[in-house]
């Protein structure tokens, strides 16, 4: 009960938060936490519920986002036309490349070298594509997002304010749909393959298909992020897709914590505000990054949610 | 074209052999400390940067400027053990997760100190050889054959010293080795200290070569990682063979091959050799 209140509470807040301020400023700041925590989370339920190190997640993310542009572009399907025919390609990939690894067997560092080597082919595949996706230069997107509203109809998404609503009601989802997973019973495969499949294969789970399931489900979610992420930004870069990206994507869920869905929010929250509110160069950016990921592990391994929970209990 | 495959062939292997001590210390520190060092790239690109600041800046002679960047990446090394990698012994993911902070960190510091401007050394040994019609700089030979006489001598240290022999029985069994009078604490941060200060001599002979760039090591990283787990990890003369296989398909290769997609080639490879032969090429040797 205290918790359904709680998370009430916290969507009170955020529902209401325009009102206190109409700051472009702290608006798109927010809007980039949203985004890239609907990344962190999803990337969450992969690695810190099925204990599977993806470095996919990048490229399902840096994928979409081209895809989008692309399908509206030569297919005339609109924007959401192109976000669902994105998640579609992104959701058959993820199942090629996890059917591969899983059948496989796979394991920890080799699942996540080879998953870097399928994401590298992705990225190099962008980089060179020139064609279609204009290389290493990137493209900037000319065409906006739209929305279809009850009784306003479609119209296209350009104020950061009502960017702020979608993105709140994006990661509003991915959260209802990770807890659903978790709390299911295939989240409780999922943790059970975590800790030792073997033994969770002696026990009928199917070890291979909620492998699967997860990681699908994850490159999804990251998906629909990429369509919604490059549509803000405005453009589009072979970056995306990089293993910085992953390295960022890693750096949140760690830092915000891997034992509860909405945890790796707070990661995403910290590391998109921090470079914005202190002007960081590029460099000392990644420098943040680097020490904040190797702080987490060894010294916060609970991430801010566990700490902060253990911290409660102690005085409770 | 059969001087054109030739001398790719050539070139091949000797890039091969850079990624081969890199790759040879990937290897090592596996076998010891049960934890991928991504990081090493990054010690990689350390000795590159103070083989070429003592060698221009300073004014050492090169060999000299060598042997002192082997010593800053060595002491780098025992740093970066001491105060993270002692706490991820065996613990394979957040061994991998603090190599990459490290190499974030490290990377951004490289690009602080000598900014994204490739940096030239001087020529160090102007000159070429003639092999048989193929044009060959006198340098790339001379890092060939010193990079083949450490990676040897490695191996012969490994299985004639006592030292060497007890690393082995570690990676078989650490509890036996333990218990047989290995100080396996040391043991662990001599390989982990011993495997930076490899890629710091890789680094210190790139430098020689090529010009250099903060990013080198990610680059290097990947292909010696690769080169590790094509021969088998654990593998010592593998190490070498699968570094020299790498570059000579990526050399061979973007000849039939377009060669934008040459980094592409090696990660196929890498991929079907995990998924058919995961123990890797050369499983059971050592």
């Amino acid at each position: 009960m205290k918790r359904v209140a709680g998370t009430a509470l916290v969507a009170a807040a955020l529902l209401a938060l325009p009102l206190a301020t109409q700051s472009d400023f702290v608006l798109t700041i927010l809007v980039f936490a949203f985004l890239q925590g609907m990344l962190a989370v999803s990337f969450n339920l992969v690695f810190g519920y099925a204990g599977q190190l993806s470095m996919f997640h990048a490229a399902a993310f840096g994928i979409a986002a081209y895809a989008t542009h692309l399908f509206g572009k030569h297919l005339g399907v609109g924007y959401w036309g192109g976000v669902l025919l994105a998640a579609a390609l992104v959701a058959a990939i993820s199942v090629v490349v996890g059917a591969i690894c899983f059948r496989f067997r796979l394991r920890e560092f080799y699942f996540a070298v080879v998953t870097l080597a399928f994401s590298e082919m992705a990225r190099l595949t962008v980089l060179n594509w020139n064609s279609m996706t204009n290389g290493s230069l990137g493209i900037n997107l000319q065409d906006k997002a739209t929305l279809w509203l009850p009784g306003i109809g479609v119209s296209a998404i350009d104020s950061t304010l009502a960017w702020y609503y979608v993105a709140l009601g994006a990661l509003a989802i991915t959260l209802v749909v990770c807890w659903r997973l978790v709390h299911s019973w295939m989240g409780r495969a999922f943790v059970a393959i975590r800790l030792n499949d073997e033994l969770g294969d002696t026990l009928g789970i199917n070890v291979f298909r909620y492998k699967l399931v997860a990681f699908t489900a994850g490159s999804i979610m990251a998906a629909f992020a990429g369509s919604l992420y490059a549509y803000f930004l405005g453009s589009l870069e072979p970056g995306l897709l990089s293993i910085d990206t992953s390295l960022g994507i890693i750096a949140m869920v760690l830092l915000g914590g891997r034992r509860a869905v909405a945890a790796p929010v707070l990661g995403a929250l910290v590391l998109t505000a921090l470079p914005h509110l202190i002007h960081f160069s590029a460099e000392i950016r990644s420098l943040v990054y680097g020490a904040i990921l190797i702080f987490s592990i060894l010294v916060m391994p609970q991430g801010i949610y566990g700490a902060a929970a253990q911290l409660i209990r102690r005085h409770a | 074209m059969t001087q054109l495959i030739a001398g790719q062939l050539l070139n091949g292997a000797i890039v091969g052999t850079l990624y081969g001590i890199v790759a040879l210390g990937v290897t090592l520190t596996f076998g010891i400390t049960g934890i991928v060092n991504f990081a090493l790239g990054v010690f990689m690109m350390l000795g590159a940067y103070a083989a070429w600041y003592f060698a221009d800046t300073v004014g050492l002679p090169y060999p000299l400027a060598v042997l002192a960047a082997v010593g800053v990446t060595a002491a780098a090394g025992l740093a970066a053990d001491q105060a993270l990698f002692r706490f991820t012994r065996n613990n394979l993911v957040n061994g991998l997760l603090v190599s990459l902070g490290l190499i974030a960190v490290l990377e951004a510091c490289a690009l602080l100190v000598f900014t994204a401007t490739p940096k030239e050394m001087h020529r160090v040994l102007p000159g070429i050889v003639m092999l048989g019609g193929l044009v060959l700089p006198k340098m790339k030979l001379v890092v060939f054959v010193l990079l083949l006489a450490v990676i040897f001598a490695t191996y012969a240290a490994l299985t004639r010293t006592w030292t060497g022999r007890a690393a082995y029985a570690y990676a078989q069994n650490p509890e036996a080795a333990a218990l047989m009078g290995v100080a396996t604490a040391r043991l662990q941060s001599g390989v982990v200290v011993y495997s930076c200060a490899l890629a710091g001599l890789g680094g210190a002979l790139y430098a020689a070569l090529y010009s250099l760039e903060p990013t080198l090591g990610s680059l290097f990283i990947l292909k010696a990682v690769e080169a590790a787990i094509l021969a088998g990890i654990g593998s010592v003369t593998g190490a070498l063979l699968g570094g020299v296989i790498l570059g000579v398909t990526e050399g061979v290769g973007s000849i039939y091959l377009p060669l934008a997609f040459r980094d592409a080639y090696g990660l196929v490879f890498l991929v079907l050799i995990l998924l058919f032969k995961p123990a890797g090429l050369f499983a059971g040797r050592r």
